[in-house]
């Protein structure tokens, strides 16, 4: 029982600890990617390519 | 503590600014790979933020709180499942590169590809009918969460969940995906910050030591051991990971993240990294529900737990952590919190509505136009259909959603009604992508067994969903070896093939 303590312990720490790592990742450079598919689907709107 | 004028003020900016922001994407359409994929524009971080919103909504925060109040930390087992498998498909690109390099929007789309398009129609309908019925319980459970922590009478809860409904329909039935993704985006963001504030309050308040003590006094060995756990043990764990790959795999609103990405190898990067992500997904809500049971587990036994009782009132188990959130977030926090969970909510509606549409558009409507010998419709008339799907699937819910109360536990009948197309469509693909013997009399014969696996166990012999999801995932197998040994090579175009 012990271990499984342990385990899920550590488990949930990791999982908090990249939860939020990546969310600030996402939220800082997401901007951006936002903003390159709006310049890709601006310069595509004339052409249908499917 | 009821709602205060800083909380609704949060609340309705958020509205506001979702709504608004969402309404951005419908200058970007102009061809229906725009509306249903985004034109495969996604990159890796907005890629992240959209699958993470499509899948995370205040339904996942309420069935893995209810699972924690439950089963404790033996629940955290389905969702370390859940991120492991997500890793490992993200990893080695398992089934995800060989569709997106087949430029695919739909998933039964492949059953066209690689078997006929006869079977590509039946698994529209079967994929169709099992996601429109899945997503049907959302709308009352979420309502039932934002009428406990708002404290808005339960009166008002059709009301409330209609206009958050037309809300995010306005949205995506203009902009289609790239509007979902503009608006997944925001949510995601306020999601993340709602879900790690609630975590603190809640290990704050309920304490980390009495968590761990009231877990071992009321459940045991089986509190933390899920292979000790009755309702778990070995045969739940490897559905769950069967169900998992199937989900990551096959699931419609993952799947056109996938396809809508600008490359196979980003969205190899961006299942991996939302696999992380998924680990949180369901660990961190699970912890709130451990917590409610800390705090207000004090009730009648039921089935070995406690039930919830709050402020004198005997709750079921799933309104535990609502009602805990009620009670301990303070002003303000509980807005951002609110607003966290609304931006959950319309994320996962959004995308659902967007993904089982693009399914009756795509996979019913139009190959049925071609069976009856009508010619292809453009990109404009297919727009068009997709955006009055969309308005019959939101009407539907509005009215079923609202009205049907699913039986046991949530997290289950959504893992039932999900495997009823999930098995045979999982088994198609993989044998489709995988394996050159694979072929038409193979794929109806699993889409059926998987589909009957699924539905005379659970509803019709009231077998355990552990036992049914294997009997689901193991008769579409068989069904596909045995169609595809016993029946005639497919004829269809094998675009699966080219791709590899």
């Amino acid at each position: 029982m012990k271990y499984w303590q342990m385990f899920w312990t550590i488990s949930l720490v990791v999982a908090g600890i990249s939860f939020a790592f990546i969310t600030l990742v996402v939220s800082v450079r997401g901007y951006k990617d936002l903003r390159e598919m709006f310049r890709r689907l601006s310069r595509r709107s004339n052409g249908n390519h499917e | 503590m009821g709602f205060t004028v800083v909380d609704w003020l949060i609340v309705i900016v958020y509205l506001v600014v979702s709504v608004a922001v969402g309404l951005i994407g419908k200058r970007f359409i102009g061809n229906v790979a725009h509306y249903l994929v985004a034109g495969r524009e996604l990159g890796l971080y907005v890629g992240i933020a959209t699958l993470a919103a499509t899948e995370i909504g205040t339904i996942t925060y309420m069935y893995n709180g209810e699972l924690g109040y439950k089963y404790g930390f033996a629940a955290f087992a389905a969702a370390l499942i859940s991120g492991v498998v997500m890793i490992f498909v993200g990893r080695t690109g398992f089934v995800i590169s060989r569709l997106r390099e087949l430029r695919l929007m739909t998933v039964p789309e492949f059953f066209e590809v690689k078997y006929s398009r006869g079977l590509r129609l039946v698994t529209g309908v079967l994929v169709a009918l099992g996601g429109i019925l899945n997503m049907g319980v959302f709308l009352k459970i979420e309502g039932e969460f934002l009428t406990i922590v708002s404290g808005i009478p339960s009166r008002y809860l059709v009301a409330a969940m209609t206009v958050i409904l037309l809300l995010e329909l306005l949205y995506t039935v203009l902009g289609g995906m790239v509007s979902v993704v503009i608006t997944d985006f925001i949510q995601y963001v306020l999601l993340s910050v709602a879900t790690l504030l609630v975590t603190v309050y809640a290990v704050y308040h309920a304490g980390w030591g009495n968590i761990v003590d009231k877990v071992a006094t009321t459940m045991g060995e089986a509190g933390v051991n899920p292979i000790a756990n009755p309702k778990f043990g070995l045969t739940f764990l490897i559905w769950q990971i069967l169900l998992w790959f199937s989900v990551h795999t096959c699931w419609q609103t993952t799947a056109m993240r996938m396809f809508a990405t600008r490359s196979a190898e980003t969205s190899k990067r961006v299942m991996t990294w939302t696999g992380f992500i998924f680990l949180g997904r369901g660990m961190l809500p699970m912890l709130w529900g451990i917590a409610a049971l800390t705090l207000f587990g004090t009730g009648a036994s039921d089935q070995g737990v406690p039930l919830p009782v709050v402020n004198g009132q005997t709750l079921a188990p799933i309104d535990a952590m609502p009602a805990m959130l009620a009670n301990i977030l303070r002003p303000g926090v509980k807005g951002i919190v609110v607003a966290g969970m609304l931006a959950a909510t319309m994320s996962v509606n959004s995308s659902y509505l967007l993904g089982w549409s693009a399914v009756i558009s795509q996979d019913i409507i139009l190959p049925l136009r071609r069976v009856l010998g009508k010619a292809p419709m453009d990109s404009r008339a297919q727009i068009l259909v997709n955006r009055i799907s969309n308005l019959f699937v939101s009407l539907f819910l509005m009215f079923w959603g609202l009205y049907y109360t699913p039986p046991g536990a949530v997290y289950l009948y959504l893992n039932i009604t999900g495997t009823i197309f999930l098995a045979g469509a999982f088994v198609c693909v993989v044998g489709g992508l995988y394996w050159r013997r694979a072929n038409t009399t193979g794929g109806y014969l699993a889409m059926l067994a998987g589909a009957a696996g699924a539905i005379i166990p659970f509803f019709f012999l009231h077998w355990s969903e552990n036992v049914t999801g294997f009997a689901a995932f193991g008769l579409a197998a068989l069904g596909l070896v045995i169609g595809s040994l016993v029946g005639r090579p497919s004829t269809a175009s094998s675009a699966a093939q080219e791709a590899e």
